[in-house]
């Protein structure tokens, strides 16, 4: 009987692990979908296809700064090697070599914290976006990998 | 009897040997070929930039593109190959480089000591760059600043480290053409094909390959397995990015930025970096090339592949 509950116990508890991994990694997913979206919102500004909305400006550096927040959480050891669905999986990289992954963390800080009550126009969002969206690509170079 | 056929076998083996010695003689440019020039410098930087030399070149894990001391580590299905020093270093870069020794490196594919390149060094691109270009492209880089230490060896095993074997190889994949541009089209599109095909390189990573490391002439620009391993190299052509404008095209060359709003990762960050330096208008003709692409199906995705070819 209480080996039962103890195997049982253990599989409810390790079921439980492995959900909690997917959601995280869901989440994550999520997290950085939003911020693709905001940002595909900014260039489509940049690009003129979109009249300029300063409204939709704040939303996505609120984003940003949410994602910051989370960032520290978004990649925790227990994902580490899953291979969600899904377009990209994060680089094993990510936990290898944690130090230089959070520097990319504090330096889109950076860029955010900066870009941040200076964006008041399209000119103003011409000249700051690029510096948003390098970050974006600084990381990804290392620190993503694309799904087959 | 027996003699006879050991006579006749020797005598085959020695002209088999003689066959492939005489396929595999690596490509020289004499100087008497080159006429006179004066590099333009201002080009020899579009050149640098559309080329990406920097890419490769480039010391890894470091912020500045233009020291171009090598290292970075190319893996393939063939041994893992370490980009060489390029800077104007005399010891251990190309600072005693001749002219004819650069173009001959960077259009056929062959060292100053007369032995060829591994093709991890896109030359069968660069092949159909126009010669001034490469020179423009040589006096440039000899006004970087000279970076010292040579990188490590490829790490490359038998057979593939025999380097007079690529000799076979590029009498298989290279042809030695030049860019020939199509008169139907407009200036900018023959702008951006030449930059694209040649100096740009983007097939290189964006094709298919066969088991010789060859591209799949049939589906260029179509994508597939990423050769330096984990993950997928996206189809360029319109199947797989129908959905893009040529002005996404080219807003994605300046800032990495795709029209979902995702970014460029991977080796593509790293090809932006060099490419958002170019002048718009030639991001503009690359753009109007490349969203002119056939759709061409790229070879299966491994199961549980995603949806098809967004990138």
């Amino acid at each position: 009987m209480m080996r039962t509950v103890v195997v049982v116990g253990a599989l409810v508890l390790g079921i439980g692990a492995v959900a909690a991994q997917q959601d995280q990694v869901k989440q994550t997913q999520d997290m950085m979908k939003g911020n693709g979206k905001n940002a595909g919102a900014l260039a489509a500004m940049v690009k003129g296809e979109k009249p300029y909305d300063q409204a939709a400006v704040n939303a996505a550096l609120a984003q940003f700064e949410d994602t910051i927040k989370k960032f520290p959480t978004l990649f925790p050891d227990s994902t580490k090697g899953l291979k969600p669905e899904g377009d990209y999986f994060p680089s094993p990289k990510v936990w290898e070599d944690r130090a230089g992954f959070d520097e990319h963390i504090a330096s889109f800080a950076k860029a955010v914290a900066d870009a941040k009550g200076k964006i008041t126009d399209l000119d103003t969002l011409k000249a700051t976006l690029p510096t948003i969206g390098k970050q974006c690509g600084g990381c990804h170079e290392t620190y993503r990998v694309k799904n087959s | 009897m027996l003699r006879r056929i050991f006579l006749s076998s020797v005598m085959a083996g020695a002209l088999a040997f003689a066959v492939f010695w005489w396929l595999t003689i690596p490509a020289v440019v004499s100087p008497d070929l080159l006429a006179a020039y004066t590099p333009n410098l201002a080009n020899g930087l579009t050149t640098f930039n559309a080329a990406g030399c920097s890419s490769c070149h480039a010391v890894p894990g470091q912020p500045d593109r233009l020291k171009l001391g090598g290292g970075l580590a190319i893996p393939s299905p063939f041994g893992t190959f370490y980009a060489p020093n390029i800077s104007p270093d005399p010891a251990d870069g190309i600072g005693r480089w001749s002219e004819a020794e650069f173009v001959a490196a960077v259009t056929k594919g062959v060292s100053p000591a007369g032995s060829h390149y591994f093709p991890a060094f896109p030359y069968p691109s660069y092949q159909r760059a126009k010669v001034d270009e490469v020179r423009d492209l040589f006096a440039y880089l000899k006004t970087l600043a000279p970076v010292s230490g040579k990188a490590r060896g490829h790490d490359v095993p038998f057979p593939f480290n025999i380097r007079r074997n690529v000799g076979i190889w590029k009498w298989l994949f290279v042809d030695g053409k030049p860019f020939v541009p199509d008169p139907t089209r407009s200036a900018r599109w023959n702008r951006g094909a030449y930059l694209a095909g040649s100096l740009g390189h983007c097939a290189e990573c964006h094709s298919p390959r066969n088991f010789l490391g060859g591209i799949i002439a049939a589906q260029r620009f179509a994508g597939g397995p990423n050769p330096e391993g984990e993950g997928w190299v996206p189809n360029i052509t319109q199947k797989g990015l129908g959905e893009w404008s040529v002005s996404d095209f080219a807003y994605f060359f300046e800032t990495g930025q795709m029209p979902d709003g995702d970014s460029a990762g991977g080796a593509m960050a790293r090809v932006i970096k060099n490419i958002s330096q170019l002048p718009a208008d030639d991001r503009a003709a690359i753009a109007d090339y490349i969203k002119s692409l056939p759709p061409v199906d790229g070879p299966p995705r491994p199961k549980k592949a995603a949806k098809g070819g967004k990138s």
